[in-house]
């Protein structure tokens, strides 16, 4: 039984997955054929030809995507760590509004923003974009960094300190290692909610950054469902290798770090 | 601590403020032609416009971006963007007063409407391009407006659309001339016809088909955009569409969000008709694979919608004298013949037959339009205009209240 589950819901998962890839091979498939009957490779055509610089969009969007989780990592490492070890008046109610950019949709301010950013003159700049993608990162990155840190505690630290390390060799051999994973699950949220970006990186880039997500909406949009599916197919596999690697990263330091802590 | 971010946010503003003052912008509305030619030499336009379609992309990519790399030394970049998405971005730019990015927009409708009423549009233009004035037809309605909307040459004519309905011959006995046959249609074949909810941009222009075909178009030439006076004129079709309903796919309780469901439906075999604005539409699914090979467009007698797409250029453009040489160079008849043929795109070209030389006249005759398409003169013979933009959104929501809302108070 237990068994059957296991496997019914890996089908469920996997079930999804299996029709895009066909869908991205295949021109019709009418009822009532169960496997579709026309096999043609022009949507991969398409996005191999040189011309449409998928490609080269693909790779800007992922250098783009990993600079994002980068700086959100920055930003909401101290913040989360503030969080969790700190007390202050007004704490609760700024755990609160870290949530916001969850809450608000960002398309609300979205508008505001753009306005700011002209003003400022990084609107239709790469800084612009970075800044605006780093927004809806920051509560995935603060929320689970900061379980992470509540989790951990800071007593390791304190010993640490107490041994005579600096604040420097503290972080580097304590804190850092004892979030790695934290870090990564949050990397890797992040970096996901960056690539998925659509109307913001069109608003604030003003079409000069063109990321992914991008070249894959019209189609969407306008039901070719062969083109959708053979770029989903390549935004899916994206999103699978940087999920991958993270995984890989977590393992190694879970087995790593038992052998110092535990 | 504090007064080091303050520094720190100072310089950074600073920074960005010395990056933002603004040149001062030559002039082009009284340059001759060869120093636009000249100014735009070596430059990069950016178009902006539906990326949706592979074989649209491919030959802006292409075929209209290596001619113009060529002749002119000009670099076209192709940014996939609609106007919902775009035009808030020149509306902040307009209120703050900045340069912008964007050189040319694919546009038409309401969308003109809107944005030339805001003032986020640069012109008039179009009497400065040669082509213009040489293969267009300036007194042509569908030169002179858009939607109904005097354009004043403010948009260039990209190419001309008519919609037409596609059905599959070997599933229907007859495809219908007209909306008695239409309905026939549907009761004999229960729940295999339907067409898109009209916010989709098709499924509007079928409700102002069958508007036409019961009331006649000239009506809507004078209309006032008041919703009882729409309600009255139309109130006929409304009857017709509420009489059709039963009939349609799902008792006409729903109806396909987008044109590209109803086409997907349409591929799946669920319904038997389908509709397009890209007369030639039928041609390219076919080759692809996913309609039918017996699929064959048809149109009413009295006439179908058909409308004209443009280009035209932001207040803000950088680049407007590229934007000029670019829009000038998709009117030459090597390009609007180019994009004529269905293999390509298959949109109707704006130019003039009859300004032509038999040359240029001989590019269009080349065009092989392929099977289950409809002649490009039999299409303009049976064009209706397009309807006054302002009245679109009052039949809409008529539509709406009477026809999908419920039709037992009427």
């Amino acid at each position: 039984m237990k068994g059957f589950l296991k496997n019914f819901i890996i089908l469920v998962l996997i079930l999804p997955l299996l029709i895009m890839f066909l869908w991205s091979i295949v021109n019709s498939w009418p009822w009532p054929y169960i496997l579709p009957q026309d096999i043609s490779f022009r949507a991969f055509l398409y996005i191999f030809e040189p011309s449409t610089k998928i490609f080269r969009i693909l790779i800007n969007s992922i250098l783009l995507s990993a600079i994002v989780t980068f700086f959100t990592l920055l930003i909401s490492l101290p913040a989360a760590k503030a969080l969790a070890f700190y007390d202050f008046k007004g704490k609760s109610l700024v755990k609160v509004l870290l949530l916001l950019p969850l809450i608000v949709p960002i398309l609300s301010v979205a508008m505001g923003i753009h306005l700011s950013f002209i003003r400022l003159g990084i609107a239709n700049t790469y800084l612009g974009v970075i800044l605006i993608h780093v927004i809806p990162g920051i509560p995935y990155g603060v929320k689970i960094l900061l379980n992470v840190f509540e989790l951990n505690g800071n007593k390791m630290e304190f010993q640490a300190r107490t041994l005579g390390a600096s604040k420097l060799q503290v972080l580097r051999y304590i804190t850092l290692p004892m979030i790695m994973p934290g870090l990564i699950v949050a990397g890797s949220i992040i970096y996901i909610s960056s690539f998925t970006q659509y109307f913001i990186t069109f608003l604030i880039g003003g079409g000069k950054i063109v990321t992914y997500s991008m070249v894959l909406f019209p189609f969407i949009e306008s039901g070719d469902r062969t083109m959708a599916s053979a770029l989903s197919v390549i935004f899916v596999i994206n999103i699978g290798i940087v999920l991958y690697i993270s995984e890989k990263l977590v393992g190694n330091i879970y087995k790593n770090s038992s052998k110092y802590f535990v | 601590m504090k007064l080091r971010i303050l520094g720190f946010l100072i310089i950074l503003s600073m920074v960005f403020n010395i990056g933002c003052s603004k040149k001062v912008e030559e002039d082009i509305s009284n340059k001759t032609w060869d120093e636009i030619l000249k100014l735009a030499n070596g430059t990069k336009v950016t178009f902006y416009g539906w990326g949706g379609d592979e074989n649209i992309n491919r030959w802006l990519d292409n075929v209209v971006a290596k001619e113009l790399k060529e002749k002119y030394n000009i670099t076209l970049e192709r940014v996939p963007m609609l106007p919902d998405e775009y035009l808030p971005k020149l509306l902040n730019e307009k209120q703050a007063g900045t340069k912008g990015t964007i050189d040319i927009v694919w546009i038409n409708g309401e969308n003109f409407y809107n944005a030339k009423k805001q003032g986020l549009l640069y012109g008039p233009f179009t009497d400065k391009l040669p082509n213009f004035n040489k293969y267009i037809n300036k007194n042509s309605p569908d030169v002179k407006y858009d939607f109904g909307y005097p354009i004043e040459g403010y948009e260039a004519p990209y190419g001309k659309a008519q919609m037409v309905f596609i059905g599959d011959t070997a599933k229907l006995d007859y495809l219908p001339r007209n909306h008695l046959e239409l309905l026939e249609l549907a009761k004999k074949y229960k729940g295999k016809i339907t067409y898109p909810d009209v916010s989709d941009f098709t499924g509007s222009a079928f409700v102002r088909n069958i508007i036409y075909d019961i009331v006649g178009y000239e009506k809507f030439i004078n209309l006032e955009p008041d919703k009882e006076k729409v309600r009255k004129t139309i109130q006929p079709a409304l009857d017709y569409l509420l009489e059709l309903k039963p009939y349609l796919w799902r008792e006409g309780k729903t109806y396909p969000s987008t044109l590209a469901q109803l086409d997907n439906m349409f591929a799946d075999g669920e319904v038997y008709i389908t509709m397009n604005y890209t007369p030639f539409h039928v041609v390219t699914k076919i080759k692809e694979g996913s309609f039918p090979k017996t699929a064959k467009s048809f149109i009413f007698d009295k006439g179908t919608i058909g409308n004209t797409h443009f280009l035209a250029i932001p207040f803000n453009a950088p680049n407007k004298a590229g934007a000029l040489v670019v829009i000038n160079h998709i009117l030459s008849p090597q390009i609007q013949a180019s994009k004529y043929n269905p293999e390509v795109w298959g949109d109707l070209p704006v130019i003039e037959p009859d300004l032509l030389n038999d040359k240029e006249k001989e590019l269009f005759k080349n065009v092989d339009l392929g099977e289950g398409v409809i002649p490009q003169d039999m299409l303009l013979k049976h064009r209706v205009p397009e309807m006054r933009a302002d009245l679109i959104p009052i039949i809409e929501s008529l539509w709406r209240e009477v026809v999908l809302g419920n039709g037992k108070n009427n």
